[in-house]
This record gives structure tokens, sequence and C-alpha cells, in this order.
């Protein structure tokens, strides 16, 4: 796995410096939030829904644009960097949208492969990878499927190789483990981990499962009414 | 667990084309159709004018009054040696009676009609103000002499013909901003309708260009095959057109004069790749416009 510059080493994954966001000249859906998640930390995020989860996530993700404040990632104040740095910024971090968002007229394999075809690498180079990827997530016999013959649990587990599969720098993943069954639940949560010591990537997972929150020691955000109210663990600096 | 192979190519990061996509294949193939109908027109209209033009320009004809035989061989003889003239020739009586004959029908000329009697000059190319010049001179030489150097005739071809030209160019140029028009009108639906994949790509960290790219691609093959369709189209009827039109010769005297040579071929040639061009340009000016909008 190739590891990105060493001066971002020392960086926060994320960072945000009160950072507030809201939708046209609606009320605030995000105020005031300032947090860091440090490199090669384990984060939950938690909260009601339309506590402003998902707002955060694509906040961090860089679907869209603070309102009020700054984000950071990797070290890099995000709105004064140009398309294509952002661009580049994008392609270190993976993502598990709650919606899967997989491509429906291409396979499993293929949907698993985007972000590697996006970076331009060559399908001999990586065929290998994405089809032990999808072997591991239980769908090695799947792999020229297409998403509408997949049920929800095999979509979310394509979603998750996909996001995977580029061995990303920060993984945040919104309800990964909403739609598989508890077995799959524990063994994708041991990937993440995973991914977390081994590679040192940064994980974000938002969830309203407490069960899975409290079989870990990792730090938790909560978020209330679009503030950030308790934090717990030592991975989170406030 | 065994595992599933994979062979085979890729598939395309854009579905197949859909409904729309067929249907804007059919109007740009109608638009370089017409586009490609109108320019053959243009420069057929153009030879012909030309052709006209260049027969008259250099002409002239001089028409004496009152002269014997023996006074219009001295008129002859001095506009052969004017300067600016190239030859002179007298048009002997039954070359001119010809000429008249089909003004007057079957019965041929009335006996003593007075046939006029005509000069044909050629004058070097170039020549200007000649007309009035050799009027003056013949007039000094005692000779009552009307000189027609056809050139409210030429003024008259030369202006039909920049009109001609205005009104190609302008249809020309109408249909292809037409064409962009519609091409980018259904790159904003497409893009619309594959928003999906659209967020997804940008969020994987596709890079603008990236994007561009895809949409660009399919509509540089999709305005390829448009004006590949359209150009053959207009092919079909001009060669038709040739063909009727040098089946039933004497009827075709009022149109322009048709034929299919090398410089049509180009036109028909190009259609394709401007429509190529065409459509690429502004799907890639409606993707890079619509992400300019996401951040």
């Amino acid at each position: 796995m190739t590891r990105h510059s060493p001066d971002r080493i020392e960086a926060p994954s994320v960072r945000f410096d009160r950072v507030g966001l809201r939708y046209d000249s609606n009320e605030e859906v995000l105020s005031d939030l300032t947090f860091e998640l440090e490199r090669g930390s384990f984060t939950f995020l938690t909260g009601a829904s339309g506590a402003g989860k998902t707002s955060l996530l694509r906040l961090i993700y860089l679907a869209l644009g603070p309102t009020a404040g700054e984000v950071y990632l990797f070290g890099q104040r995000t709105s004064q960097l140009r398309r294509a740095q952002l661009s580049a910024l994008r392609r270190r971090v993976g993502i598990v949208f709650q919606d899967f968002r997989l491509l429906e007229h291409l396979s499993a394999y293929e949907n698993v492969a985007l972000p590697l075809r996006v970076q331009g690498k060559k399908e001999t180079s990586y065929r290998a990878d994405v089809e032990d990827l999808l072997q591991w997530v239980g769908l090695g016999e799947r792999l020229h499927a297409r998403p509408a013959t997949l049920s929800g649990g095999e979509q979310q587990r394509v979603a998750i190789a996909r996001a995977l599969v580029s061995k990303p720098d920060l993984l945040i993943a919104d309800e990964p483990t909403g739609n598989v069954d508890p077995e799959m639940g524990a063994r994708l949560m041991r990937l993440f981990q995973e991914l977390n010591r081994r590679l040192g990537a940064s994980v974000l997972i938002a969830t309203h499962d407490l069960a899975l929150i409290e079989r870990t020691d990792a730090a938790v955000m909560r978020l209330q009414n679009g503030l950030l109210v308790r934090d717990a663990g030592g991975t989170v600096k406030r | 667990m065994s595992k599933t192979k994979i062979e085979g190519r890729e598939s395309p990061l854009l579905p197949h084309s859909d409904a729309r996509e067929v249907a804007l294949l059919f109007v740009v193939a109608a638009l370089c159709f017409l586009a490609a109908l109108v320019a053959l027109s243009a420069r057929a209209s153009y030879g012909a004018a030309a052709e006209w033009t260049s027969q008259v320009d250099g002409e002239m004809t001089v028409r004496l009054r009152g002269v014997d035989a023996r006074a219009a061989e001295t008129a002859e003889a001095l506009i052969s040696e004017f300067a600016d003239i190239e030859t002179a020739r007298l048009i002997p009586r039954e070359e001119a009676m010809q000429m008249l004959a089909p003004w007057f029908g079957g019965a041929g000329l009335p006996a003593g009609f007075p046939v006029p009697v005509l000069v044909e000059v050629k004058t070097v190319a170039g020549a200007t103000g000649l007309g009035p010049r050799l009027t003056q001179a013949l007039a000094e030489a005692g000779f009552e002499a009307q000189v027609d150097d056809h050139a409210k005739w030429g003024q008259d071809v030369r202006r039909a013909l920049g009109a001609a030209r205005f009104f190609a160019f302008s249809a020309v140029a109408l249909l292809v901003a037409t064409a962009i028009a519609v091409i980018a009108f259904a790159t904003h639906a497409a893009l619309l309708a594959r928003r999906d994949i659209v967020n997804v790509l940008h969020l994987s960290g596709a890079p603008d260009p990236f994007i561009a790219n895809l949409f660009e691609r399919r509509f540089w093959l999709l305005g390829l095959r448009g004006g590949t369709v359209g150009a053959i189209a207009a092919l079909g009827v001009a060669a038709l057109l040739v063909f009727v039109l040098g089946v039933n010769t004497q009827r075709a005297w009022l149109l322009p004069r048709l034929s299919l040579d090398f410089w049509d071929f180009l036109i028909l040639l190009l259609t394709p790749i401007i429509a190529g061009f065409a459509a690429r340009l502004a799907a890639r000016r409606t993707v890079i416009r619509e992400l300019a909008g996401m951040i």
C-alpha cells in the first residue's frame, strides 16, 4: 500500500475549526463545531436522526463546504484548495454511503474497482485485489452480479468493499452495519479495526447501534441538534 | 468458496445510450443533412454564378447603326486596334439572324427585317472603363455605336451570388448553432439523469476533466454518427438531383449546375467531423459548468 507524504502524518486526519453549516437560508444544521480526528483514530459518531450526522460526514468527505469556519483534511485547509487538489484529497477518503450508491449498470466487481479506475490504474494491476476483497466480504460468487440482483446486505458489502479497495487514509461509514446480519456486522467491524490498526487509517463510523459502540473502546462523538455535546475516549480532541 | 474469475473488458462508466440519445442522434443527423445540403447548394450556386460571370466578363458587344458592310469592316478594324482589346469579330448577317430566329417562331424573320450589325469583342483581362472609351472613339470616327460591356448583367449576377452566399452561410451557421444548442440541452439532460453516477465519480476523487471526458467521448461519437448519417443522406439526395438533371438537361437551365466533385465530397466528409467536434465541445462546456456547481 502506498502511504501519503510524511508532512501530513503529523497533521490530524480531520480538523474542524468553528464549523457551521446551513442549507440555503434555513437554520444552521451544524453549529460551531471544533474537533480533531487524529491520524489513526477510530471514532464513532452518534446522535438521533436529524442531529446532523450525515451533514457532518458530507463536510468531511468534501461533498459540501461549510458556511462558517474551516475544515482541514490531512492538514490542508480545504477552502483554499483548487478543484484538482480537492479531487486528490477525495481519493484518500473511502466512503460507505448509507444508501450504498452503487452504479446499477456495473457489476459488483466493477463497482468495487471504480475508485481504482478513477485513479487511472490498469485492470490487470488490481484484478486480484478486487476479487480477494469481494471474496472476503462473502461475494466471491457474485462478482458479475448487478446491484439490482443483490440483496440489501450484499449491496452494503459491495459498498464497503468499494470504500476499502483503495486502502484509504480515512474511512467514513454511514450506518455500515445497518443491513447486514450480526455475524457480518462483527466481521466488518473487525475489518475496520484491522484497517485502522495495521494501515494506520483513521476510521469514522456514524451509527445508531449502541451495542456496536460498547463492544469497542473507541472515541465517541455525539451530535444533538447540530451541536457536539459529548465525546469519550482518547482519540478525539476538542 | 470458489471464485468466479473476471474476464473480458470493463464496462463503460456511463451506461449505454438510452432512448434520449437515439432521439438526439436523429436530430443531429437531420440537422447535418440540412447543413450539408445547404452547403452543397451554396457551392453549386457559387459555381454556376462564377461560370455565368466568367462568360460575360471580358466580353463586349458593339452594335453599329446605319452602316453598310464596308463601314462595318472599317469599324471592326478600328475596334481591334483599340487599346485593351484582344479580338474583335464582325458577326456575319446569317449568324445574327440565327441568334434572332428563336424570337420569331417557325415563320422566321420577316423580309426586310433590320438585322443589327454586331461586333463581338474580347478584352484583355482586367480592362476597366473600356465601354465609354470605345463608344467615344467610335463616335469620333463617325460611327453611331452602342457598346454593351455586360456590366449590368455581371453586377446583377454578382449581387445575386453575394446574397446567395450570405444566405447559405447564415443557414449553415444557424443549423450548426441549433445543433450545438440541442446537444448542450441533451448533455444537460443526460447529466441530470446520471447525476448519481457523476456524484459517485466526483466523490471517488475523479477530477472534472475525467468526468467531462466520459461525456465528451459519448457525444463525440454521437456527433460523428449523426453527421455521417446526415452526410450520406445529403449525398444520396445530391446524387439523385445530379442524375435527374442530367437526364432532363433541357429543364435544368434555370437551376445551378449540379455536380459532385472533390470539394463537394470534402464538404460531406467534413460534416460528421464538424458535428463530432461541435457535440464534443458542447458536452464539455455543459459538464464543466455543471461540475462547477459542486465543490
